[in-house]
């Protein structure tokens, strides 16, 4: 065989790898398509609109004009943009860290070999699954000022004013952290389950052997081991935490006043309230850009102390 | 075909073109005037009708089929909207170009937001050419004039009153409220019917959380108006009804809200003895009452008054039809607003027990020999003035947000009367300003 025969050998071998290749793609994006399109029409597309429309003036019939940065100016003067930052920024704060705390002390719990474990597992995470408003109408019903066992208890145990909850401009925004942190939690607590089941056992018996204490083998076994699933909810309860909007709505329309009023709340009443969409926007777009600058520095932060093994 | 593409575009044009652009304006709606321009041509038309509440509300359908039967080339269909987010969700329509004939109306931020933003048309060239005499309504249509342009036919016009529990003033030996009452009289009326603890307790009143519930009798001597630059004229009432809830005449504001509760359940049962609510409750009572729901006898008084305002003056709310901007059938859609508005549709309205926009004497005939109503009704419904809860105005959506916000402050004890009253002041101005 001549030299010749083999590189046209070659050539038509590497044309049909080309082929296959490019068969495999089509097939692979045929298979993302159904949900890229979804995804296009109901995401994507409306997102850009959005971001454009943010330094436009529309109400939501008539034209639409351009507005500059005069949208982002306004939001200086917006006395309840600034309650409202304000507002998610307190709920963020101590929603994500007790939202945490919680799952992972739920799960060191139910990663003990107790009685019942599936069913408190189950239980846990039950809320998680419930529909929101009837989540919200049972805490309202709880925390009621009046009749609520919450305050009937505190009553009995000689507590003179009891906090009035949603009622209290004071108490409305830990009231809905409280109903938050219940929902969330179960959901978390599962995946520190299953982190927590990946930590080798032979790290532990190690340990053991080298007289190290349950406090010890906690902190620097099972807390490094857990990093990895700590960062990763630590960013999944941020984004979530400042898009809160629906639990709010429910359980207290925003109130007492402006005091639990947040910015998605904000967005939502100046776009389908007061018809300024393009205001409404921008806020949206503040708000979006809090949310990715907050999950950069997350990911900067993240060689600093995440684990992985 | 042609005088219908022709019309699509006239109310719009019309509005600021139709005395002057003469023929091709005022000849479309002329058309309609016979009422005849669907029915001649023998076309079926199908109209499309937003409301809320179909299947609890019995004059949806009523008004409705009176209309069909009389015009058989006419359908109406009517597309459900939810209750609670009516007016946000039509405004999603609309915007979105929806061709929903006729629009219901349900209150003056819906109608505010819709007419500044031309998606209903003006009725003015309309009712000029069926010479509709609006001074029928009673002062309804000067209510939703805007810049002297009318937008919606008013069909339901319900007015604030007082209710009470009969059975539990016989019980007290109290005498049952008159016609003319003064809060001041209505407010020691309440402490005297004030009675028990516990799940006994029977409260002399009831303040549902509505902002109206403690505002409206603030601008019933006319002199202010619910969107001003002054909110200082509100303290002798909140101060009222602040001190009331304090002394537990009144149920708390906060367990209210926090507890979702509606006013017809506290009153249905029996633990208010009064509450100052919309005529629309009459309809609901009655019902209950058919249901067995509630067991004792209810009445029926005017709304109290401030002193040295005449008694029979109240609020009110309107509920109108208008013409989506983008229907394709504005001929047929006027046609039967004007039937859903005039003395025919008021009648039907009345015999489903509510009151219309057009107070014909038969139609408040109808409506006070229906099946349950209490005596002395038709004196207790008779009013002097009706404001409207809410005024017209382009800002009139931000202006509410403000005034519920602060009025649960005070409210919930969360801001003394005064703070909340001058935060009103602020925030309204500067709402207005902008």
């Amino acid at each position: 065989m001549s030299s010749t025969q083999w590189s046209n050998r070659a050539q038509s071998l590497s044309s049909s790898a080309r082929h296959s290749r490019l068969k495999r793609e089509l097939v692979a994006y045929s298979f993302i398509l159904p949900n890229f399109l979804g995804f296009a029409i109901f995401t994507l597309i409306p997102m850009v609109f959005s971001l454009v429309l943010a330094f436009m003036h529309w109400d939501g019939a008539g034209a639409i004009t351009w507005a500059g940065l005069s949208n982002f100016a306004d939001m200086l003067k917006d006395e309840t943009f600034r309650i409202s930052l304000i507002n998610t920024l307190y709920y963020v704060a101590f929603t994500v860290p007790l939202t945490m705390a919680a799952a992972l002390g739920l799960a060191l719990l139910l990663n003990q070999p107790l009685r019942g474990r599936d069913f408190f597992r189950t239980t846990f995470f039950f809320p998680y699954v419930a529909s929101l408003v009837a989540v919200a109408v049972v805490w309202n019903m709880i925390f009621h000022p009046a009749m609520g066992p919450v305050n009937q208890l505190l009553s009995a145990l000689g507590v003179d004013k009891p906090p009035r909850w949603t009622a209290s401009v004071d108490w409305a925004m830990p009231t809905v952290i409280m109903a938050s942190v219940w929902k969330g939690m179960g959901y978390y607590m599962v995946l520190y389950l299953a982190a927590l089941q990946g930590i080798p056992s032979y790290l532990y018996e190690a340990a053991e052997i080298d007289g190290a204490n349950s406090w010890q083998r906690f902190r620097y076994i099972t807390l490094p081991m857990l990093t990895p699933t700590t960062f990763f909810v630590s960013i999944m309860l941020t984004i979530a935490s400042f898009k809160v909007f629906d639990l709010i709505l429910v359980m207290t329309g925003g109130g007492p006043g402006r005091a639990t009023n947040v910015l998605v709340v904000h967005t939502y009443n100046m776009a389908f309230k007061e018809f300024r969409y393009g205001y409404s926007s921008a806020i949206a777009m503040v708000l979006f850009v809090i949310v990715l600058v907050i999950t950069i520095i997350q990911f900067r932060m993240e060689r600093r102390w995440v684990n992985y093994m | 075909m042609a005088t219908l593409a022709a019309c699509g575009t006239t109310p719009a044009a019309g509005t600021t073109a139709a005395p002057a652009a003469g023929d091709a304006a005022t000849a479309a709606p002329a058309a309609t005037t016979a009422g005849e321009a669907p029915a001649a041509s023998g076309e079926q038309v199908t109209l499309k009708m937003t409301a809320w509440d179909i299947a609890t509300t019995p004059y949806w359908n009523a008004v409705i089929d009176a209309y069909e039967a009389k015009n058989p080339n006419v359908k109406i269909e009517l597309v459900e909207v939810s209750s609670a987010e009516y007016q946000d969700k039509v405004n999603i329509m609309l915007s979105g170009g929806d061709d929903t004939d006729i629009i219901t109306v349900k209150d003056t931020p819906g109608y505010s937001a819709m007419l500044t933003r031309n998606q209903i048309v003006p009725l003015n060239s309309y009712i000029e050419a069926d010479k509709l005499d609006l001074k029928a309504y009673n002062g309804a249509t000067d209510e939703l004039t805007y810049e002297g342009k009318l937008y919606a036919m008013p069909f339901r016009s319900d007015i604030w009153v007082l209710y009470y529990n009969k059975d539990l003033f016989d019980k007290a030996g109290v005498a049952y409220p008159t016609n003319d009452m003064t809060w001041a009289q209505y407010d020691e009326l309440a402490r005297k019917m004030t009675s028990g603890s516990g799940s006994d307790k029977v409260y002399g009143t009831h303040y549902h959380t509505w902002r109206s519930t403690v505002e409206l009798p603030t601008v019933q001597d006319g002199k202010n108006s619910i969107i001003t630059t002054d909110y200082s004229f509100m303290k002798p009432m909140y101060d009222m009804v602040v001190k009331m809830q304090d002394d537990g005449i009144i149920m708390d504001f906060g367990s209210l809200k926090a507890g979702n509760v509606h006013y017809s359940g506290v009153f249905k049962n029996q633990q208010v003895a009064m509450l100052p609510m919309g005529s629309w409750f009459v309809g609901t009572m009655i019902k209950a009452k058919a249901a067995g729901e509630a067991t004792f006898n209810w009445g029926v008084a005017k709304y109290p008054h401030p002193e040295g305002v005449a008694a029979g003056t109240t609020a009110g709310t309107l509920t109108s039809l208008a013409i989506n901007a983008s229907s394709k059938h504005q001929d047929a859609a006027w046609d039967f607003i004007k039937f859903y508005s005039g003395a025919e549709g008021a009648k039907v309205l009345a015999s489903t027990g509510n009151l219309p926009a057009l107070r014909t004497d038969e139609a408040l005939k109808a409506y006070a020999a229906l099946d349950g109503m209490p005596a002395g009704i038709d004196e207790a419904l008779q009013t002097t003035t009706v404001r409207l809860e809410l005024p017209m105005n382009p800002k009139v959506s931000a202006v509410e947000q403000i005034l519920n916000e602060e009025h649960e402050l005070i409210m919930t004890g969360s801001v003394p009367v005064d703070e909340g009253l001058a935060e009103m002041t602020r925030r309204v101005s500067e709402a207005l300003a902008k």
